[in-house]
């Protein structure tokens, strides 16, 4: 009775259209009145789910991503993108993706992504003949590589779900490689539309102009390089990382481009405060929620009833895949990682996956779910910028779903994709 | 009939995880089924320091902590959480067995709790990923993640070391990149956090043999007759030397396991001059007369 | 009543300001407690065990008063695809009674959070040295933002106004 009373006032209130943050925290309240516990649990629990370390990385690097867009840092990257894979078939399209690697390997948010790449790379397409729904697809389903190559604030939140007892530099880490097969898998897809929509490709602009324009880059990608390497060799651990992102943005936009005035620093300032302020409510209250799930035994019961169903780790792979994705399609990520989290990685462990490798595959599935109706935030995001409705977009993005759910199979079943690079640092 | 849940941070099958199920089965016996304990392990409803508040507002029944995250609510919880204060295992059973324990029990009483019991908690001693630590000397300058606890960096800078506060789950990788030299533990954390593998260095210096302890909330309690109450005490202390059966065998079995894969375990150092430079430590933490005079009687203790 | 309301806007308009100004200075400051706590550690190898819970704080404060703010603002993800299926007065009284419920939420804050303050008051926080009230201290105040913000999102709606839509400003994840 208890679950109809969390589940159902949790579902009533989300039809509502209330906040899903105050969705989880008041079915939280509502429950723990049922169930006649003391109530103060839910407020503590929201407290302390937000009162963690490791989390100061999310308002870090959203903040840092707003300075880097603000400060001309993502142009410069995109520009070098252009330069190098601009030759081949769908060339922008191509372009396109390879820039959420290169802008992937600052910013550990796929809107952000979206909104930084897409606002550059979508004009430039339409003036140059592409169809804006190719555009705009490429635009939203490339940035799903944004959460998957580090930093990716989202690997932290799943690291802390999982009870803070999964490093955050292996996950961190774990990712790479999904990301750039990912990357990889969206550059065919692209190449075919392209083909067979006649889409030009672009002048390689010659080894001088790409020299010039790498150059311009650089303060920008060394920061690539400084995350990677100060983690791995010591200088500051993963979370931290964060802040250097921070203070390495400040002083490249601030001093290097002379590119951020001070009311830029300001706007960037309450983008981040208001982004962050919106995902750790969220973290919050599904902390409440989440000693709720506990407390009536879900994550348990769970385990038994797929144990019901197979004892196949391949099937139940799938259908904790399926599963993830159908809520993907109505949820948001970060909300979902922290309530599905418990609930399915006791499962995946109990059927022999490892944690970093879940983490990997739940990142990856709930990516997905960004870029799709009715609720996907990066879908929205690129929507916006191409100004086209949804519905234009959704009759052409199939293809790049294919080859984001062929990506997905891949890492769910390859299980060294996402764990042997992670283990060359042992 | 009741359910008495219980949060425990440990996994399932852990020693402390499998005492209480123990206790739970007695008092299942003895009132014929008309109470019950069921353990929530792995963390489930939280760390430790929000589970003890769970348990002081009575949203959950019984618990199993650490002294370390009392030591800032109960005044008397510090003096089993002092460095050297317990020359040995045996020394702090005695100790905990006799009125010392008692007196510290008793003193949950106040902040809305009931003890009823204390558990093993091993000893914890320095791992690290440089050098085999054979002396003060070789402390000097390295840095080791503590728990976040103003003793505990009290104690590791009286040593010469730096104390870093780090989460956890970051505590294996910092470990192998360098961010800290090492950290601190017992036998079976130093074995499942893995952490063995990357400080392959442990000196068996034993600065901490903090007890932990199992409370239940006086809400709960006061829910009980008096026949129940008694059960609980009493399943409570029986299942003590379950605990440190199962603690032993535990210990042993992670001790074989990192020595076989090749950790180098530093037994014989002279723990004199460690315990010397605790005096500002026992200083700044050991004031009231009430704590003093139980020091005193601790450390007569034979 | 409009004008009344009018004027009332701009008074907690100015509240959600200042909020946003104390939840941005929190953020800068952590950026430098935490990018210390590195130098310290690494340049100067000795560690400083307050930046972290201190920043903790911090970031408390900043989440719990951001999202106050953004029920003013309307900048918290929602699910608002029933709300654009019905009529304008059904979805007036849904989202009527979303605030009230969000009220309520918020009232819990402010009565259990500072229940939760007066027990951890007598303990000290470590590394910090202060009581461990404070730590509850944002949860307070951010409740009350949350009520009078989601008062005065009915009070608008009343009075003709318009009020933020939650989902229509756009969120990252
Ligand atoms: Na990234
Ligand atoms: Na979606």
């Amino acid at each position: 009775m208890e679950l109809w009373v969390l589940f159902g006032s949790f579902v009533f209130l989300l039809l509502l259209g209330t906040p899903v943050a105050f969705c989880l925290g008041v079915s939280s309240f509502a429950t723990i009145l049922y169930l006649g516990l003391p109530p103060v649990v839910v407020f503590q629990r929201m407290n302390s789910g937000v009162s963690v370390f490791a989390l100061m990385a999310i308002p870090f690097f959203i903040f840092a991503g707003d300075l880097m867009v603000r400060g001309d840092i993502a142009r410069r990257l995109v520009a070098l993108a252009g330069a190098m894979v601009g030759h081949l078939r769908g060339g922008l399209g191509q372009v396109n993706i390879f820039a959420s690697v290169m802008f992937g390997g600052v910013s550990g948010s796929a809107a952000a992504d979206a909104s930084a790449v897409g606002g550059l790379m979508v004009p430039q397409m339409k003036a140059r003949g592409y169809d804006v729904d190719y555009a705009v697809n490429i635009t939203v389903v490339g940035s799903i590589i944004a959460l998957m190559i580090p930093p990716s604030h989202n690997m932290i939140i799943y690291s802390i779900s999982a009870g803070g007892r999964i490093s955050i530099a292996d996950l961190f880490t774990a990712g790479i490689i999904p990301g750039l097969v990912l990357a990889l898998s969206l550059m065919v897809a692209a190449w075919f539309v392209a083909r067979r929509r006649g889409y030009p490709t672009e002048a390689f602009p010659g080894a001088g102009a790409l020299l010039g324009l790498f150059a311009n880059a650089v303060p920008g990608l060394i920061l690539v390089a400084i995350i990677f390497g100060g983690v791995r060799s010591g200088i500051f651990t993963a979370s931290e990382s964060s802040n250097i992102a921070v203070v390495y943005a400040m002083f490249v936009t601030f001093f290097v481009y002379r590119s951020l005035s001070w009311n830029d620093f300001v706007s960037a300032t309450f983008a981040a405060v208001r982004t962050t302020a919106m995902v750790l409510m969220v973290i919050g209250c599904a902390g409440a929620f989440g000693w709720l799930l506990a407390y009536t035994r879900v994550p348990a019961t769970m385990v038994e009833m797929l144990r019901g169903v197979s004892d196949n780790p391949i099937i139940i792979l799938l259908l904790m895949n399926v599963v993830l994705l159908i809520l993907g399609t109505f949820m948001d990520m970060s909300p979902l990682i922290v309530i599905t989290t418990p609930i399915f990685l006791p499962v995946a462990v109990a059927f022999g996956v490892d944690p970093v490798h879940f983490g990997v595959i739940l990142i990856l599935n709930l990516g997905i779910g960004l870029c799709t109706p009715p609720v996907g935030a990066v879908l929205f995001v690129g929507c916006a910028v191409g100004r086209i409705p949804i519905t234009q977009a959704m009759r052409t993005i199939w293809p790049f779903y294919g080859a984001a759910f062929a990506t997905l199979m891949l890492v769910t079943y390859i299980p060294q994709l996402s764990l042997w690079l992670p283990a060359q640092f042992h | 009939e009741t359910t008495l849940k219980s949060s425990d941070t440990h996994p399932d099958g852990y020693p402390t995880v499998e005492a209480v199920e123990a206790m739970g089965k007695m008092i299942e016996e003895r009132t014929d089924g008309r109470l019950c304990v069921e353990v929530y392990h792995s963390a489930q409803l939280g760390e430790e320091k929000d589970t003890i508040e769970q348990t002081q507002f009575g949203a959950i029944d019984l618990n199993r902590v650490s002294l370390g995250p009392f030591n800032n609510i109960i005044e008397e919880t510090q003096v089993p959480s002092l460095p050297y204060i317990f020359r040995s295992v045996d020394h702090m059973h005695k100790v905990m067995d006799g009125e010392i324990g008692q007196e510290i029990l008793d003193a949950f009483k106040e902040h809305d709790l009931v003890g009823l019991a204390f558990y093993d908690g091993g000893s914890r001693s320095f791992y690290n990923s440089e050098k085999p630590i054979k002396s003060m000397e070789d402390l000097k300058g390295m840095k080791f993640r503590v728990m976040q606890s103003d003793m505990f960096v009290d104690m590791v800078s009286a040593l010469g070391a730096n104390a870093t506060p780090l989460p956890y789950g970051e505590v294996y990788s910092s470990i192998q990149t360098g961010v800290i030299d090492g950290a601190e533990n017992n036998w079976p954390s130093y074995d499942t956090s893995g952490h063995y593998e990357v400080a392959k260095y442990y000196t068996l210096d034993q600065h901490l043999i903090v007890p932990e302890v199992l409370v239940m909330s006086k809400k709960s309690w006061d829910k009980l007759s008096a026949e129940d109450q008694e059960v609980v005490r009493q399943a409570a202390r029986e299942s003590v030397p379950v605990m440190r059966e199962l603690w032993v065998a535990q210990e042993k079995k992670s001790e074989d396991k990192v020595r076989a894969a090749g950790s180098e375990i530093v037994t014989d150092i002279d723990k004199t001059p460690f315990i010397e430079a605790m005096k500002p430590v026992y200083e700044k933490y050991v004031k009231s007369d009430k704590l003093k005079d139980m020091v005193a009687r601790i450390q007569a203790t034979e | 009543m409009r004008e009344t309301m009018t004027r009332v806007a701009q008074v907690t308009g100015a509240m959600a300001r200042a909020a946003l100004w104390i939840s941005g200075a929190g953020l800068v400051l952590m950026t430098v407690l935490i990018a210390c706590q590195v130098f310290w550690r690494y340049v100067l190898n000795d560690s400083i065990s307050w930046t972290e819970p201190g920043s903790v704080m911090i970031m408390g404060w900043f989440i719990f008063l951001g999202a106050a703010v953004g029920i003013r603002e309307g900048y918290h993800l929602s699910f608002d695809i029933l709300v654009h299926l019905v009529s304008d007065q059904v979805r007036d009284v849904m989202r009527t009674l979303s605030d009230l419920v969000v009220i309520a939420f918020g009232g819990g804050m402010v009565v259990y959070g500072a229940e939760l303050a007066l027990n951890a008051a007598p303990n000290v926080l470590p590394s910090l040295g202060i009581s461990g009230a404070f730590d509850f201290l944002p949860l307070v105040a951010g409740g009350l933002l949350v009520v009078l913000f989601s008062v005065e999102r009915i009070a608008r709606r009343l009075a003709g106004l318009p009020t933020a839509a939650f989902g229509e400003a756009v969120a990252e994840d």
